[in-house]
């Protein structure tokens, strides 16, 4: 009988082994998400197999999201997305096929499970005294933004930039002109925030440079550790970064329940947690309490409200022809 | 008199101190307009260093998605990014002289002896595919089409152990039907190519296992007859079986003077019905033919078991190279039209052999394929190209049962023993030049003006591949 229970514990411990599954995810992500998706992987796969036995590795691609949305659409088998703007996974529903158009629908808070916004990094006792907006297209003052047509973090940059103008003017022709004294200030257009980043902080160039809220606290805090001070301008706006399955994959892989676990995850307590640790404003009100003092108050415009929501929001700035176009090509 | 003094006293040191104060100020404000310009020019250097990073960056993003073309030695190639899908065009022509010095019937002549397109490539990766024409004179589009399309095929690389091809291509048995038409130490094959099929269509298992020092071959094809091409089965629903292992024990080895050692056995077996084909001297002479015929005719035909076998060496170390290659031949035969020996059976067995050799006196490493050479022709560059010196011992035993039943002792050689001497010019990679002196003699086939004596012939031909 004692041999029988034995083999039967064995059994009982083999078969779960044995029934386990390798599962390998890929997350197409944008520029500066690199260190918040590090650890919310290795948390996320410890909690999968804990609640199901399996083993989930997730791998990570980053980029500007524009460039990252362009190469989903043009085959890169991503099991989810998680950019740095809506317009860039909507472009992958339309263009792709990939999923259906109304995916934003399918996780609470428009799909964007953390915030962030736009402020100014500047150096050390902020030499050239840049507190605003309006500082930035002083002359003489070097202006580190990368390229809104590849970054979704420069997008963000650029109509905050606007926003402050038109706000304070009302006037769009106005707006656009600071716009162009602004981007004549920009020596070096990166492709993605990261590599922005990398001009501004470890090439040295630049008086300020616009960033995501969470990669300016993480230069300060971790990339040069006192030679930078951020600067917070009087208003900004409210990046919502959503993320998605992407359907088609993880359909035609097999993975579309572990793929919509992990994105769900984000949304817990665990996920809020470890955002806010990287630096990203969580949604859950429990753990944006708990970092309030993280995070200062600023007044934000939304895409939806002030630009009309993505769609209008690209096509009249960013796309072929657009402002931007015209602003950076005649600014040269 | 003291006051003046205190005076001028005073307003020397107000006159210095001022002065120097003012040049202090001045030299203190040059060095603050000093630093900004170096911060400035220091800005400027990062900004452009920044931006070559950038676009040095985005350069090879560009290359990583840009299909790729190429043109050089080895030909013309389009690819995608990923290489996933090549096209290669290839090709090249042989313009020969034939001059006969003594013996023969055959004319002197000027000739394209291969003009042949190529086009190869790979699909999805794992596919490989090539087509290779031939346009050349006396080349036509036959019914069977046997001399116009050469190559058609595609190879599935599973693994460089087992790849899988299916198409019409060369039946794994001659060694030096095995080597390519552009890397050929003489002009023209000898006898024992003329034993083996060339190329057929079937398919076939092929690989290289422990690294290529055991190669393997293993196919199925329709069959054909001696040194003959098929597009399609005419004469029977037979199919012939061919395999071939060939060893290169000491391949990737340190013992450098057997690296370059191969060997290996090959073979076909299968039934076949129809007409054999005729073997023909260095000269390109008939110099061995079956009676053919019609009505009450003799009139000899293939109709049952054929089988090959050939053991084949090569062996190369530095700039010597040789290779040889023996091939018996067996066909069951039938007299199936009138005439003497009329409905006569017989299993006649074909043999032939050849030792073939060269020197490359420029010193380039000798190789079974292609040699490129160390100093390329040119007359700015004072380079002579590449210079081989090659020879070759061949022979050809016809059956003696063969005669008189099955072939004419008068017309057809029973023997042949051939030795020639030849020179080679690599001028590049891409062009050749070669000269080839050969003689033969013939026992048998007095009756035959290309066979009533030696025969000697010079051959000569400009090569140009890519």
């Amino acid at each position: 009988m004692k041999r029988f229970i034995l083999a039967l514990a064995l059994v009982a411990t083999i078969v779960p082994a044995v029934w386990s599954k390798d599962i390998t995810l890929l997350n197409v992500s944008y520029d500066p998400t690199r260190e918040l998706y590090e650890d919310f992987n290795k948390a996320f796969a410890k909690h999968w197999e804990s609640k199901t036995g399996d083993k989930v590795s997730v791998k990570q691609s980053h980029g500007g999201s524009g460039k990252q949305a362009r190469g989903v659409i043009d085959g890169l088998q991503a099991d989810v997305v998680t950019l740095a703007l809506a317009y860039d996974i909507d472009a992958i529903a339309e263009r792709g096929k990939s999923l259906p158009k109304d995916w934003q629908k399918r996780l609470p808070n428009n799909s964007a499970p953390y915030t962030s916004t736009i402020v100014f990094l500047v150096r050390k006792g902020n030499p050239k005294a840049i507190k605003d907006w309006n500082d930035l297209i002083k002359p003489g003052i070097s202006v580190i933004t990368p390229n809104p047509k590849t970054s979704g973090g420069a997008r963000w940059n650029y109509l905050a930039a606007y926003g402050y103008e038109f706000k304070r003017t009302g006037d769009a022709a106005k707006a656009r002109d600071f716009l162009k004294a602004l981007f004549k200030n920009v020596p070096v257009l990166d492709t993605g925030a990261r590599g922005a980043t990398t001009t501004f902080v470890q090439r040295g160039i630049g008086d300020v440079l616009i960033a995501w809220e969470n990669e300016a606290i993480l230069a300060i805090k971790e990339l040069g550790k006192g030679e930078f001070e951020l600067v917070t301008p009087s208003i900004s706006i409210l990046a919502e970064p959503p993320v998605t399955v992407v359907d088609r994959v993880v359909k035609k892989r097999g993975t579309e329940a572990v793929a919509k676990a992990y994105l769900e995850y984000l949304y817990t307590e665990a996920g809020q947690e470890i955002a806010a640790k990287h630096y990203y404003r969580p949604r859950l009100e429990s753990v944006a309490v708990k970092y309030a003092a993280s995070f200062p108050s600023i007044k934000l415009l939304t895409i939806d409200a002030d630009f009309g929501g993505w769609s209008a929001a690209q096509a009249a700035h960013f796309s072929e022809g657009g402002v931007f176009d015209q602003i950076y090509q005649s600014g040269k | 008199m003291q006051f003046n003094r205190w005076v001028v006293t005073a307003t020397i040191l107000l006159v210095y101190g001022t002065g120097n104060k003012a040049t202090a100020d001045d030299a203190a404000a040059e060095v603050k307009a000093l630093k900004q310009q170096i911060e400035q020019l220091d800005q400027k250097v990062r900004i452009l260093e920044r931006k070559g990073e950038l676009e040095k960056d985005a350069t090879a993003e560009v290359a990583k998605s840009s299909p790729r073309i190429a043109a050089g030695t080895s030909g013309f190639s389009l690819s995608s990014a990923d290489t996933n899908f090549v096209l290669r065009i290839r090709g090249g022509a042989q313009a020969d002289a034939r001059y006969y010095i003594g013996g023969g019937s055959a004319n002197d002549t000027f000739l394209i002896r291969r003009a042949r397109p190529v086009l190869e490539g790979t699909v999805f990766r794992k596919f490989d595919y090539r087509v290779m024409l031939d346009v050349s004179t006396a080349t036509s589009s036959s019914a069977a089409n046997n001399g116009f399309l050469l190559d058609a095929y595609v190879d599935a690389n599973l693994a460089p152990e087992f790849r899988l091809r299916a198409g019409k291509f060369k039946e794994p048995v001659g060694l030096e039907r095995l080597q390519s038409w552009n890397n050929l130490l003489f002009l023209e094959r000898s006898y024992p190519t003329q034993l083996v099929p060339n190329r057929d269509v079937g398919f076939m298992a092929h690989g290289e296992v422990l690294g290529g020092v055991l190669q393997y071959q293993a196919g199925v094809f329709n069959g054909t007859a001696d040194g003959g091409s098929s597009d399609f089965d005419q004469s029977d629903s037979d199919k012939d079986v061919a395999g071939r292992l060939f060893a290169q024990p000491f391949l990737g080895s340190d013992i450098g003077g057997l690296r370059g050692l191969g060997f290996g056995v090959s073979g076909t077996l299968g039934d076949h019905a129809g007409a054999p084909r005729t073997y023909l001297s260095p000269g390109v002479q008939r110099l061995f033919g079956y009676r053919t015929g019609t009505g009450t005719a003799p009139n000899v035909l293939a109709d049952g078991q054929n089988w090959r076998v050939s053991p084949q060496a090569y062996y190369y170390w530095g700039p010597f190279g040789v290779f040889g290659e023996y091939v018996v031949s067996s066909q069951e035969l039938q007299q199936a039209g009138g005439g003497t020996g009329a409905g006569a059976r017989a299993d006649l067995q074909n043999t032939g052999w050849q030792v073939a050799a060269s020197w490359f006196l420029t010193g380039e490493d000798n190789s079974w394929k292609a040699v490129a050479p160390a100093r390329p022709f040119g007359l700015a560059n004072g380079g002579w190209g590449a210079w081989e010196l090659t020879g070759r011992l061949s022979g050809l035993d016809v059956d003696n049962a063969a005669f008189p039943v099955f072939a004419d002792p008068s017309q057809s050689a029973s023997e042949v023993f051939s030795w020639g001497l030849g020179v080679n010019w690599h001028l590049n990679r891409n062009v050749k030049v070669q000269i080839n002196y050969e003689q033969s003699d013939f026992k048998g086939g007095s009756g035959n003006p290309a066979l009533a004596d030696k025969e000697e012939v010079f051959l000569s031909r400009v090569q140009f591949t890519f």
